[in-house]
């Protein structure tokens, strides 16, 4: 199917530039990993549910960041949709300089030019609606940044015991969720069960926390910001728990599965693999088999530094 | 040459457009792209042609609004219907009595 | 009786005769020379608003409606507000990229908007320079077929086409591309800084050689066909327009003609970005007749065409407007160095056509 048919009643129309009628004056800087990220042409009742929704990793709009416009669109523009039993998907249409996006209720871009810059096109406007389309927006947006910043966003539940951090790589329904609550239930600390950022800092790899959870809910408070990452895992789930070494190359196979969005862009994928492949090198890799019932928390501790 | 007597129902083509200006009318024709300019005469004769109205009603309008003898204005009214007709701006209303 | 008499009438007598509306700024393609102020704010006019000003204009009997944007197709109620001016009897032009054009989009237009004109913008004679100008790939292909649909459709179609350095050195290709397809092309050869002053888009504007070899192309395309392309032939006989009306305004800015941007700002016209009134605070008619910003239009209006009536035999050559000069040089009245340049480069095609003419005819 070509680009956006499944979710535009006209692709053709699809805007080329970043341009339109906004929503509103207001504009909101959410302080997130690869930000900060300023949403602007909002209206009131938009500022509002995202401050609702990320709570005091919003703040007032300044200089700097990478900014996104977001402006009106008809709600006729977009066909309907069953959702019932539907899994979430974008429609990705990757260029050499520019990305763009089609999804439920949403028509975006990404432009370098050179500087990256995003803009938003939804009939949205408040509440959940309005919020769900504007987090599906910056889960890509922040896996551009933070490949621009050297680092990644990756599908992932990432744990910690407050002084370093277990990255566990998996697909749907490998456990992601099952494993952060066992860490959880061991006395561990879940930065988030969905979508993580890795970034290189001084010392080396760090997990960093995302407002983007999965099943488990919490997306502003608790735990620590930023931590430095001691393990990749790739997650099994089975009877006899254990540990098995992963070797770099699987586990930058298994990395690049887990790197939404971009892993399918052909334009962007050379410097996503340097990352990843980066990361490869820097972290020790393991594969963790684990029982719903088992001690995970425990083996994940018995990875030596 | 489309006959036209005071029984004849006229109406605008689908195609013509037009708006008053100081009495008279400019008219485009929008399939062959020309453009005519009315005077009030003309004009009020492409108004009137609604697809309802006969031409011979169309006189009995106008003649409360024009000054001089009811004959000539007769006549004039017809020769405009003739001549808006030939130039493709009014059309006879299917169904209407034979011209 | 004629057309050229009548907008005279209107100019004299300020009669609102033709609208230009810009529905949104949203496109599906990037030109690089786009003139739309990008960063404009307000509050877009709704529906009802729009069906309202339709129905104001109808009652002050304008006759022209042009329909633009950015892509006026890509406005939520393109259709409903076509197919209302069209009901409502409005001669309606509309002005699109042609991009989405086709399908049943395209049909939907023909069907229920019943458009006088679709003008379709042509940026090169190769997909390479038309692509560079709209930045999308592909868009040349594209509108190439989406014409070839639309005149199947049997809807009337024009290309407009602005002259810029990137496709200077194609005109003559773009004219038979024109040719080719049975379309009119017209071409302007000024590039116009962007509505907020902006001046990248003069980074393309046409060398004077460019503008050269366009004019001496148009020249010879005129002797060459016995009768040109006109948009409108004007009929019937008594005053053929050939003799000129006395006019005391340089145009009808203002005068017989206003456009609308998509936040309800109203102006003298596309090209003069002084906004005169704003339709969520008054009605159009009541902007009309009582707005002091028109009233300074209409004067300046005037005062232009003594200025350039001063400027002598070959002052029309200059094809000067006031809003491009309000835009160059910050003055309506100031010449701006496009408009000497055209009629340096006019002059110097005529003096060339004039020496052609003397020559001896072979009988």
């Amino acid at each position: 199917m070509s680009f956006g048919a499944g979710f535009l009643r006209h692709p053709d129309l699809f805007p080329a530039r970043r341009a339109g009628e906004p929503w509103g004056d207001r504009a909101v800087a959410l302080d997130v990993a690869g930000g900060p990220y300023l949403l602007s042409g909002l209206a009131a009742t938009q500022e509002e549910a995202l401050r609702r929704r990320f709570g005091p990793l919003c703040g007032t709009a300044e200089a700097g960041g990478t900014a996104t416009r977001v402006f009106r669109a008809p709600a006729a523009d977009f066909l309907p949709i069953d959702t019932r039993g539907w899994e979430y998907t974008l429609d990705l249409d990757p260029a050499p300089d520019a990305l763009r996006v089609a999804g439920l209720r949403l028509m975006a871009r990404l432009d370098w030019t050179p500087a990256l810059a995003g803009a938003l096109w939804t009939p949205e406007t408040a509440g959940e609606e309005w919020a769900s389309v504007c987090e599906n927006y910056l889960r890509l947006l922040t896996a551009h940044r933070l490949l621009e910043e050297g680092g990644a966003l990756l599908h992932s539940a990432g744990v910690s015991d407050g002084e370093s951090a277990w990255l566990l790589l998996g697909p749907s329904g490998a456990g992601k969720t099952t494993a952060s609550r066992l860490c959880l239930a061991g006395g561990g600390t879940v930065l988030s069960d969905d979508l993580n950022a890795v970034l290189f800092g001084e010392g080396g790899a760090r997990l960093r926390k995302l407002p983007f959870t999965g099943d488990l809910g919490e997306r502003a408070g608790g735990g620590p910001r930023s931590v430095p990452l001691r393990a990749v895992l790739r997650l099994a789930q089975g009877e006899e728990e254990g540990l098995r070494p992963l070797s770099p190359a699987a586990a930058l196979a298994s990395l690049v599965a887990a790197a939404p969005f971009v892993n399918r862009d052909p334009f962007r994928r050379e410097a996503l693999l340097a990352v990843l492949e980066r990361l490869a090198r820097a972290v020790p890799a393991w594969e963790v088999t684990f029982s719903r019932e088992g001690r995970l928390w425990a083996i994940l501790q018995s990875i030596p530094p | 040459m489309i006959a036209i007597t005071p029984a004849t129902v006229l109406q605008r083509r689908s195609d013509v457009r037009y708006r008053r200006i100081e009495g008279e009318a400019v008219v485009l024709r929008q399939s062959a792209a020309e453009v005519l300019v009315l005077n009030e005469v003309g004009a009020s004769v492409l108004e009137l042609a609604d697809g309802e109205l006969s031409v011979g009603e169309w006189i009995d309008a106008l003649a409360g609004e024009y000054d001089g003898d009811s004959a000539s204005l007769a006549r004039d009214v017809l020769a405009f219907a003739a001549e808006l007709a030939e130039a493709g701006l009014l059309e006879p209303v299917a169904g209407g009595p034979e011209p | 009786m004629s057309l050229a008499r009548v907008v005279a009438s209107a100019w004299r007598e300020n009669l609102l005769f033709s609208v230009l509306l810009e529905l949104t700024y949203r496109c599906n393609l990037d030109c690089f020379f786009c003139y739309n102020d990008l960063g404009l704010r307000g509050e877009p006019l709704s529906r009802e608003q729009y069906l309202r000003l339709l129905a104001d204009l109808r009652e002050m009997e304008v006759m022209n409606l042009t329909l633009s944007g950015g892509e006026p197709l890509a406005h939520p109620d393109f259709l409903a507000l076509g197919a209302r001016a069209r009901e409502l009897g409005f001669v309606v032009r509309i002005k699109s990229n042609g991009h989405a054009l086709r399908g049943e989009l395209a049909r939907r237009v023909r069907d229920e908007v019943d458009p006088f004109l679709i003008e379709v913008s042509l940026h090169g004679a190769t997909a390479a320079t038309h692509d560079r100008q709209t930045r999308v790939p592909g868009s040349f292909e594209r509108l190439l077929a989406n014409l070839r649909e639309l005149r199947e459709l049997g809807l009337r179609v024009k290309l407009n086409s602005t002259l810029t350095r990137w496709n200077e050195g194609e005109i003559e290709g773009m004219f038979a591309l024109a040719d080719s397809l049975g379309l009119p092309l017209q071409v302007d050869p000024e590039v116009t800084p962007r509505d907020d002053g902006g001046r990248e888009p003069l980074q393309v504007a046409p060398s004077p050689e460019g503008v050269l070899r366009l004019f001496r192309l148009q020249f010879a395309r005129g002797r060459a066909a016995e009768e040109g392309r006109p948009e409108v032939r004007v009929a019937r006989g008594g005053d053929d327009g050939t003799v000129p009306t006395p006019v005391h305004k340089h145009c009808g800015a203002g005068s017989s003609g206003i456009a609308i941007d998509p936040f309800g700002n109203v102006y003298p016209c596309v090209q003069w970005r002084r906004p005169v009134g704003n339709l969520h605070e008054k009605g159009i008619g009541e902007i009309w007749r009582g707005s002091a910003g028109l009233a300074e239009v209409r004067g300046l209006t005037v005062q232009v065409k003594e200025r350039i009536g001063a400027e002598g035999p070959g002052s029309h050559l200059l094809n000067f407007c006031p809003g491009s000069a309000a835009a160059h040089a910050g003055s309506s009245l100031e010449l701006y160095p496009a408009a000497v340049q055209r009629r340096e480069i006019l002059e110097q095609v005529m003096v060339e056509e004039e020496k052609r003419t003397l020559l001896p005819v072979v009988r």
